[in-house]
Formats: C-alpha cells, structure tokens, sequence
C-alpha cells in the first residue's frame, strides 16, 4: 500500500486535541502512516534596535518574545514526542514548527503544494465572530485545494 | 505620588512600525500583544472581539497566558469586566480584591496580580477589547490608560479595514465566477 501522507494543523488548543484524536483512532492502525504535525506561529516582530537609545532598552525585551517563543516550541515538541511515542507509535511523525508570513490558510496551502499530502486534517470552532476579520481557514483550504482529502473536526 | 508611566511616544512609535509590517489583522494584533507584554514588562495581554450573537468574548490575539487560561470557558461581556463595554477603560488594580471578573480562581492560579481592559470602539460602538494582565498589583498612570486606548482605537481601525476589504475581495471572487454568458453588454 503506498504511504498515506497526513498533515495535521495544531495550535495549542482544546479542537486541536479532537483533531489529533480522530487522527489516532482512524489512521493510527494503519501501515505506512506519515504524519506530519504543524504550526505556524506569529514571529518576533522586526525592530531597528540600533536606532535610537530608548528602543535599544527593547532588545531585552526582544529577546524575551523569542525565549517564549522556543518554549512554544518545545511545548510542540514535547506533545508530538509523546504522540509518536503512545497513540501514534505505528506511525511516522514529522513535525514542522516555523513563522508564519501569511495568513494559517496560505501558509497550509503553500505547505500542501512543497509536500504533496493525501490527507489535511483541520478543526473548526462554529459561530465565530473573528472569522469575519481572519477569514475561515477551513474554507479557503477546501476552496483552494484539489485532489486533496481535507477532515474538518468541529 | 502618581503612577509611573510607561508608555511614551517611542514605544507608540515601534508599535506601530511593527503593526505597519503586516497586511493581515491577526498578526498585526499578536504583535501588539507581544510589544506590550514585553515593554511593558506584564505577564500577559490578550485581544478579544466581540460576538455580538452570543456576547462573548473570542480571542483574536494572546500572548503571555497559558493556553488554559485562554481556554478556560466562554468569556461573557456582562459578566467579565462588564464596564468595559459601556465604552470606558477599567482598571482592577488587585484581582483578590474584584468582584468584576467571571472567573476569578482561574485568574488567581494563572498568577495574575492586576488587569486593565480597554474597549475597542468602531463609530461610537464597542467591538472588543484588549487587556493587559500584570503578575502584581498595579498602579498604572491615567496617562498609560489613555494611551492603550489609543492603541485600542487603531486596532479597531485596522479591524474595519479587514472586513471591507475582505467583503470586496468576496464581490470580486462572486463577479470572476460569473460566466460571460450572463453579463450584459
């Protein structure tokens, strides 16, 4: 049987744990899995430092917002660690945890078009408000994609 | 003696370069949130819109807070801070001393100290909110109030910027699908 590529969206939240839970209980038994665990984070915003005296008191503070964001990525490893361990063992897992340029929909797209996967697991929140502002990544992916299974988990 | 304030135009000024660098809301705003949890030197800061359906309170951007504090359930307007919605800033200086939060134990296990929320308005109309939650007790400046405001207000103005320009993307998508056939001359 050829490999079955997933890519699984993950940003920290409850909906995200059911995505992951339905990955596990519909693929996890299956031969030649690879799944591959993503997220995309808002990087450290790009500040001249050197400019002037009061924005070089930022740079500790610079440094801060990037200390916090490799404790975020070691939080993501820890959880897909402990997944290829357990739920996932039969699997294999990749993760990929990088800044993101675009919005979550574009950057999966864009993801979806360097690794040609046959699966897109995402999850979607109903009613909500700040989809007005962000846009709903659930239906760009499925308006944009082609031959490409995509899971919506709600 | 007053409060120290710590919000001056050179913070005004890398805030908004960093705002400036983004086309898309959501990172603009978790930039915001970033520079003022780390300027500022707070523990964490969130910004919410407003659904006016359900009046919750949905994150659009967070950062600082653990994503159990972020998560911990729906975040009703006329229960949470309900006086930033008649359109004023609210300061809880001391969270053990409030009855203005809907869940004050999680605040207390999150280690917050103190919280400001500012309203976010659009015509005259609040549409969300941004707080700032500090590890202690905290005597912020009226200056500083004022200030976040301010920033407050751009966010809401980069938020009405978002939805007309994705309401005009939506009518040039509908008019690209529509076939020749059925255009008149």
């Amino acid at each position: 049987m050829a490999i079955q590529k997933i890519l699984v969206a993950y940003n920290f939240t409850h909906l995200d744990q059911k995505a992951i839970e339905f990955v596990t209980s519909t693929f996890a038994r299956l031969d030649g899995i690879e799944i591959t665990i993503f997220h995309a984070y808002t990087p450290v915003p790009e500040i001249e430092t050197q400019a002037s005296m009061v924005t070089g008191k930022l740079k500790s503070s610079l440094s801060y917002l990037s200390q916090q964001v490799m404790q975020r990525e070691n939080e993501f490893k820890e959880i897909t660690e402990k997944l290829a361990k357990n739920d996932l063992a039969n699997a294999q897992i990749h993760t990929i945890f990088r800044p993101r340029k675009k919005d979550i929909a574009s950057e999966i797209i864009n993801l979806n078009r360097e690794t040609k996967f046959d699966v897109i697991v995402l999850n979607r929140k109903a009613a909500r408000v700040t989809r007005f502002f962000s846009g709903s990544v659930s239906h760009k992916v499925l308006m944009t994609l082609k031959e490409t299974t995509v899971c919506v988990v709600s | 003696m007053s409060a120290e304030e710590k919000i001056d135009i050179d913070l005004f000024k890398v805030v908004f370069r960093a705002m400036a660098q983004s086309d898309n809301l959501e990172i603009m705003a978790n930039h915001l949130t970033q520079l003022l949890v780390a300027s500022l030197e707070i523990k964490g800061c969130t910004i919410f819109v407003l659904n006016p359906e359900y009046d919750e309170l949905e994150v659009l951007a967070s950062f600082g807070l653990s994503t159990d504090y972020v998560q911990k359930g729906p975040l009703l307007s006329d229960k949470s801070i309900a006086d930033t919605f008649s359109g004023k800033p609210f300061v809880i200086p001391d969270v053990k001393n409030t009855d203005k939060l809907q869940y004050p134990q999680d605040a207390q296990k999150e280690g917050i100290g103190a919280i400001v929320s500012v309203p976010i308005n659009f015509y005259g109309k609040v549409i969300g909110a941004m707080r700032l939650y500090h590890h202690q007790v905290w005597d912020i400046s009226d200056r500083d109030v004022d200030s976040l405001l301010v920033l407050a207000e751009n966010i809401g103005l980069a938020m009405t910027y978002t939805r007309v320009l994705k309401a005009l993307k939506t009518i040039r998508y509908t008019v690209d699908d529509i076939h020749d056939i059925w255009m008149l001359d």
